[in-house]
């Protein structure tokens, strides 16, 4: 393990940040740490660069505990939220911040200074100053600031948060892709789950000041072991007694099921459904256009579940009796979350 | 029609102001010059070289260099200490750096008169140590830089707090030191409202009357500032030299502003 935190504990005044926090990174990984705000994870990541000093538990890096060593000593790049660019600075003198401290010759600065400018893609922009930036070139100043003193370690809180949707998309690639490049071990913190799985090669998934789960967000997406993972990707729907929905088979002291909208099938009463028979009726109470489907409201009993439909299917009204068929969801023991397929899949197989 | 009733009230209003302003500022500014020079020239430059107006300039020049001073560095230490850090007993402080300027100078006087003073536990040792503070240029500095105390410190909260700390921890975290931390990312930063605050510390300390009337104890030539000279002429009865001495306030006052004004127009430009 490159970087480890051993029972990490924190809090401020009477909220818990960190809850005996261990966990391990390999080196060379990218590592996304994700929760809802005010999960702990961006303390985490203030912890391991020295802003924060944990009350318990150990932070090695390298082999070596770091707790007593001061930020400015760890070797560890650090992009903000929000930047913070250096603003009575131009993009060249923010670059070479870090360098001019270390006294490096002035050449040599120059040089790696020029040699990030190129990196990032922002070759005559040297004399601007951040104001004078979009919200992407901002971005990509602060990162070649936190690499231009070679880190080991790379951390970045919420990196495309403050961009707007369409430049985010286009980032996420490039920040990943330079990660790559480059090979320095990088931790991201992110409340994006969409962010999350996209870029990260290892997730952390945060909650309460705990970790819930790690792994790679496929593993985790699939096979969240939680009842907090397992609700926390997508648009998931919890329901009460998921007995009134057929042929799932019964699991001991179940406390509810959670479901997300690619498990559910909608279909008109008209349509074409294989498995029929197990499906219950539900009425639809409010449909969205969201641009690549069209996302439904449906009440089953006391249950609203959210499913999605393709455009190329005939439209559904409000009001409609619809059939509703769940392919699979996940049972929740306690905190605990396992995944039940629905019965008549496996029949369908056996008969096939 | 509407555009004719706005425009109206915008003639009104500008109006109005401009009458205040004369009444109130420019009749005034123009009394005081005029009065000084009714004697015509010679008698105001009299008044003006009079051995005890030229103790009292200097007087005034050294208690407000030396509040400035003073000031500049509360006011630094305290603003960044209120910004940049979380203790406790933050909100007392801010609040207590408030209380020159609630408080009346002259109950600011007073107590310092009662602290170091006769009636004072600490006079003894005072007189042992041969330090005096009342009737003396120590009260009178100590009076000045005590009415004057809030003003760089109020100009710095603001900017310091817009600005957060996250510049700082950026530099921090590249292995800046403290000091080049406060030279190249923080003092820029708060260059203007620091320059401002200064211009505003020394016009106030310039012109403090009232807590210094009380510890002064107006001695002619040791203990005068201007704004008591000033009094003491007028007391008298000499109301030429009165209004010559106070042109020199005014004069100075004049520079103060004309320096506030470029200090401004400068920082809105930087911005």
């Amino acid at each position: 393990m490159y970087v480890e935190l051993k029972n990490i504990n924190k809090s401020f005044g009477d909220f818990k940040a960190s809850d005996n926090i261990s966990f391990g990174i390999e080196k060379g990984k990218l590592i996304g740490l994700l929760g809802p705000s005010g999960s702990g994870k961006t303390t985490i990541l203030r912890m391991i660069a020295g802003l924060e000093t944990p009350d318990s538990g150990e932070i090695i890096i390298d082999g070596k505990v770091i707790n007593n060593i001061p930020a400015s000593k760890r070797e560890i790049g650090f992009v903000f939220q929000n930047y913070a660019l250096f603003r009575y600075m131009t993009v060249y003198e923010n670059i070479a911040f870090g360098l001019r401290v270390r006294k490096n010759d002035k050449k040599s600065i120059d040089k790696r200074v020029k040699e990030l400018i190129n990196l990032v893609g922002l070759e005559g922009m040297e004399k601007r100053y951040p104001s004078q930036l979009s919200g992407g070139q901002k971005q990509r100043v602060a990162f070649a600031r936190a690499l231009a003193p070679n880190p080991q370690l790379l951390l970045l809180d919420e990196p495309f948060a403050a961009i707007d949707a369409k430049v985010r998309q286009e980032l996420r690639s490039w920040l990943k892709e330079m990660i790559l490049k480059l090979g320095v071990t990088s931790i991201f913190v992110t409340h994006d789950q969409d962010e999350a799985i996209e870029v990260a090669d290892e997730l952390i998934i945060t909650n309460n000041g705990k970790i819930e789960q790690t792994g790679t967000p496929l593993e985790i997406y699939q096979n969240p072991e939680t009842a907090f993972t397992a609700s926390f990707f997508g648009q998931t729907s919890i329901i009460g007694d998921y007995t009134r929905f057929k042929t799932f088979s019964k699991v001991e002291n179940a406390s509810s099921a959670i479901v997300r909208p690619e498990f559910i099938k909608i279909t008109k009463k008209g349509e074409v459904q294989k498995f029929r028979s197990s499906a219950v009726s539900g009425i639809v109470e409010r449909t969205l256009f969201r641009g690549s489907n069209i996302e439904l409201t449906v009440r089953v009993g006391d249950v609203l579940l959210t499913a999605r439909r393709a455009l190329d299917e005939p439209i559904i009204s409000v009001g409609e009796t619809v059939d509703v068929f769940i392919y699979r969801l996940f049972v929740t023991v306690g905190n605990k979350a396992r995944i039940i397929e629905n019965e008549s899949l496996r029949e369908n197989s056996i008969v096939i | 029609m509407k555009n004719e009733g706005s425009k109206i009230v915008k003639w009104l209003l500008i109006g109005i102001s401009l009458l205040f302003a004369f009444l109130f500022l420019l009749l005034p500014l123009f009394t005081v010059i005029s009065e000084a020079l009714r004697n015509g020239w010679a008698a105001y430059k009299e008044a003006v070289t009079d051995e005890y107006t030229i103790s009292a300039i200097w007087l005034t020049v050294e208690a407000t260099v030396i509040a400035v001073l003073i000031n500049t560095i509360f006011g630094l230490f305290a603003a960044w200490s209120v910004t940049k850090f979380y203790f406790r007993g933050k909100k007392l402080m801010t609040t207590m750096i408030d209380i020159p300027v609630t408080v009346s100078p002259i109950i600011a006087g007073l107590i310092f008169l009662l602290t170091f003073g006769r009636q004072s536990p600490i006079y003894p040792y005072l007189q042992a140590a041969n330090i005096q503070i009342v009737f003396a240029v120590p009260g009178i500095v100590l009076a000045t830089v005590f009415v004057t105390f809030p003003f760089i410190s109020r100009e710095l909260i603001p900017v310091l707090e817009s600005q957060g700390t996250d510049e700082e921890e950026a530099a921090a975290l590249m292995g800046a030191s403290g000091l080049t931390i406060f030279r190249r990312v923080t003092f820029p930063h708060i260059k203007w409202a620091f320059l401002y605050g200064i211009v505003l510390c020394a016009a106030r300390a310039m012109g403090e009357f009232g807590a210094v009337s009380v510890l002064s104890g107006h001695l002619r030539g040791k203990t005068n500032t201007l704004p008591l000279h000033v009094e003491i002429l007028f007391n008298e009865f000499r109301y030429v030299p009165a209004f010559a001495v106070s042109s020199i306030l005014v004069m100075m006052a004049v520079v103060i502003l004309i320096i506030r004004s470029v200090v401004e127009y400068r920082g809105k430009g930087a911005e």
